[in-house]
């Protein structure tokens, strides 16, 4: 029968690895290093700079695809795979390898001690594991702003100026209003989905999210998880929303051509936008949201244990994430630096870009880290997350009644953990 | 004919057994035969018997594939009993592979027929054509389909808007995405299938349809009475591999939503059991929750299996 062929074949070959327990990469001359990322995140700009600095050193980078693509084949990797010699691993994915320090270098055995105290210390004290080792170096923070069409929203007779915005919707709740005077006056969907756009943002602004800083489990007791998720619930009843979740077709083609006025731009997602809607240049504003503070996202490098070359992969970060290479990059590609100095000089603050009508993305941007209060994220975090906007974006659908959206979110929970 | 007969008939007698005879048969030629079946067992062993053994025993365990291992007994069996996402998927799977097959297997009979026509022009470049579908990459069909069939911006969706109708949803609607997986389950083998039904048909001898039409059987006739019969054998073969193929759907679900990740929408829609045996596996890593998955998927696959063989004999012996 075919079906022990394709199915279960592949999960056990796939761990029978782990028990022949190949051998990591070959070949130690220690001026080559293979370095994977994930796509979209423009790395490729950070291996040229380094390249050139260094011309006997070679760098292998592999994009392996998305955040959660990547993490998948690293996890093959550990399990018993051919393991990279640095690894670029998204925020809401790291709880899960910090559990298992095991897999990586400790970082402070090559001299991450010395450099910690350039980073902000709650973004650094998400890589260090519960024996203290240091799994990852932050690369950069998620800081939130809200990017929308400044002709749409004139044609709809609302102020354009991201200042007055800002202003419009000092709340959610606000935020909201706005959306409805937005629908009545066009009859066009405001914003591009509650998952995302909402629920997304608002769950990131939270000074205690999914666990306790313990590490207990409180997604469904916690009230400000319940506050992010009613609201985003509640934009869906204003019928504001256009249901076009984030990263499918119709979302990219919807930024062109107007389908929705307004999305969620944690700092990494500004890059997506004039990727996908060039020709919207000039058109779109970036201000900040509503209640201001909040982090979504950001990503870490990491040395694999069985790396054949970790001191080549380790001076590429020492050198690469150094406060200055940060301020470099965020300029170049627009990572917002995880480094304390950079929010201390006027670099970030005084950051625009012609596209976004010169809006101040770096004022934005660093206001919603300063007001910040940092959570803790647990090796959950990532699926207690994708259960709970799968319920938003299946009530935004139609198929689940909003009364009973939030039990129908804990069901869902409780399945994804394990009952 | 006697003619040839005749020498199997005198060679008994010809070469009497002798014991020279027997000891030569005991050594090499008595283990002959076992090696020459040997690398299909073996292989077969590697990567049939050994994986699906290994299978079984991760499904006892809490396998974190960079963690630890813990032994659980049968706990992932009777969590999967109660958990509502295996029973979505596996209605899922059925379904797809209901509106999927049936359809598939009657048009692959309609186009078989007509493409064994005999007046039919051109009649080798349709046959090809049949296969087109079959080499075009899945992940590639997928992708088109899902821009064809987009809420807001697919070319259907236009038609339908064009006409006057409300738009369809079809990857936020369980029974639109079943259709949209299922059709192009449907549009991938059809071809296959039609030219399985083709080289059975092309086997029925001429002069039987000559008789027939003699005797005064129109097409139609001709078609219930000769050909269907005829190809009873085939339509069960393509019954048991489509069966076997529609309860492993894997890359098309995977592919039309991908916004959702490893769910085929936000309310697993169209997430089929490979799938959630996937997305288990390699998107929580639960290796063993995965493999639990992957043995009643097997078992499920020997049960549908076996009421297939059951169905084919007594259609056979009902004959």
């Amino acid at each position: 029968m075919k079906f022990r062929l394709a199915a279960a074949a592949t999960v056990a070959v796939m761990v029978g690895a782990l028990v022949t327990g190949c051998s990591g990469s070959g070949g130690g001359d220690d001026k080559t290093f293979q370095f994977w990322s994930f796509t979209g995140i423009n790395q490729k700009a950070d291996v040229a700079k380094y390249k050139e600095a260094h011309p006997d050193i070679t760098v292998k980078l592999t994009e392996v695809g998305s955040t959660q693509e990547t993490a998948q084949a690293l996890t093959a990797a550990l399990a018993g795979g051919k393991v990279p010699d640095l690894v670029l691993i998204q925020g809401d994915d790291l709880p899960n390898f910090v559990a298992n320090p095991d897999n990586f270098v400790d970082l402070s055995t090559m001299g991450a001690d010395d450099i910690s105290k350039d980073y902000l210390p709650w973004v650094w004290d998400q890589a260090v594991a519960q024996n203290d080792a240091v799994v990852g170096v932050p690369t950069d923070v998620g800081g939130m702003s809200m990017a929308y069409r400044a002709d749409l929203f004139e044609a709809a007779g609302l102020p354009s100026d991201p200042d007055e915005v800002a202003a419009l919707w000092p709340t959610w709740d606000d935020f909201i209003s706005v959306g409805e005077q937005y629908v009545a006056a066009t009859g066009k969907p405001f914003l591009d989905n509650a998952g995302t756009s909402v629920f997304f943002q608002t769950v990131n602004q939270v000074d205690e999210k999914y666990y306790t800083p313990e590490g207990e489990l409180v997604y469904d007791t916690n009230p400000q998880v319940r506050e992010a998720f009613d609201i985003s619930i509640k934009a869906i009843e204003a019928g504001i929303t256009a249901n076009v979740p984030a990263f499918s077709t119709g979302w990219s083609t919807g930024k062109t051509n107007g389908a929705f006025a307004a999305m969620a731009a944690p700092s990494w997602m500004l890059k997506s936008i004039k990727t996908d809607a060039p020709d919207t240049s000039g058109q779109w504003r970036v201000t900040t949201v509503p209640k201001v503070a909040g982090n979504w996202g950001g990503s870490y490098l990491a040395i694999p244990k069985r790396a054949a070359n970790p001191e080549a992969a380790w001076a590429y970060i020492k050198e690469m994430q150094s406060p200055e290479s940060q301020l470099k990059n965020f300029t170049d590609t627009g990572a917002l630096p995880s480094t304390v100095s950079a929010y201390e000089s006027t670099a970030i603050a005084d950051y625009t870009d012609p596209f976004f009508g010169d809006s101040k993305i770096g004022d934005v941007l660093g206001k919603s880290l300063q007001e910040f209060k940092p959570f803790f994220n647990g090796p959950e975090t990532a699926t207690i997350g994708s259960a709970m906007i799968n319920t938003v974006t299946d009530v935004e659908a139609g198929n689940t009644p909003p009364d009973k959206a939030w039990d129908a979110a804990m069901k869902a929970v409780k399945d994804a953990l394990g009952g | 004919m006697t003619t040839f007969i005749a020498p199997p008939r005198l060679l008994p007698k010809q070469s009497p057994p002798g014991i020279g005879t027997r000891i030569r048969n005991t050594l090499p030629e008595r283990f002959a035969p076992y090696l020459y079946i040997a690398p299909f067992f073996l292989i077969f062993a590697v990567f049939g018997l050994i994986p699906l053994v290994f299978t079984f025993v991760v499904s006892l365990f809490d396998w974190n594939p960079i963690g630890q291992q813990t032994f659980i007994g049968f706990d992932n069996f009777t969590r999967l009993a109660a958990d509502p996402r295996f029973w979505n998927a596996m209605l899922n799977t059925f379904a797809i592979f209901i509106i999927s097959t049936v359809p598939q297997l009657v048009i692959a009979l309609g186009l078989a027929h007509l493409l064994n026509h005999v007046r039919l022009r051109f009649a080798t470049g349709f046959r090809m054509a049949m296969l087109v579908p079959y080499i075009t990459s899945v992940a590639a069909t997928t992708i088109v389909f899902a821009q064809l069939f987009d809420r807001d911006y697919g070319l259907f969706n236009y038609l339908i808007g064009f006409f006057g109708g409300d738009h369809v949803d079809f990857l936020n609607d369980k029974v639109g995405s079943w259709f949209l997986v299922a059709l192009m389950v449907v549009w991938r083998w059809t071809g296959y299938t039609t030219l399985l039904y083709l080289a059975a048909l092309q086997a029925i001898p001429r002069d039987v349809y000559e008789a027939a039409a003699v005797d005064g059987a129109g097409g139609w006739k001709q078609f219930v009475y000769i050909t269907i019969p005829s190809l009873r054998p085939i339509i069960v073969f393509t019954i048991v591999t489509s069966t076997i193929g529609g309860l492993q759907v894997f890359t098309e679900p995977l592919l039309v939503n991908p916004a959702t990740g490893l769910t085929c929408g936000a309310a697993r829609q169209c997430q089929t059991l490979t799938l959630f045996l996937y997305e288990q596996g390699f998107g929580q890593f639960e290796f063993g929750y995965g493999s639990a998955i992957g043995v009643a998927l097997f078992v499920i696959v020997v049960l549908v299996a076996l009421l297939n063989f059951f169905l084919s004999t007594r259609t056979r012996g009902g004959r």
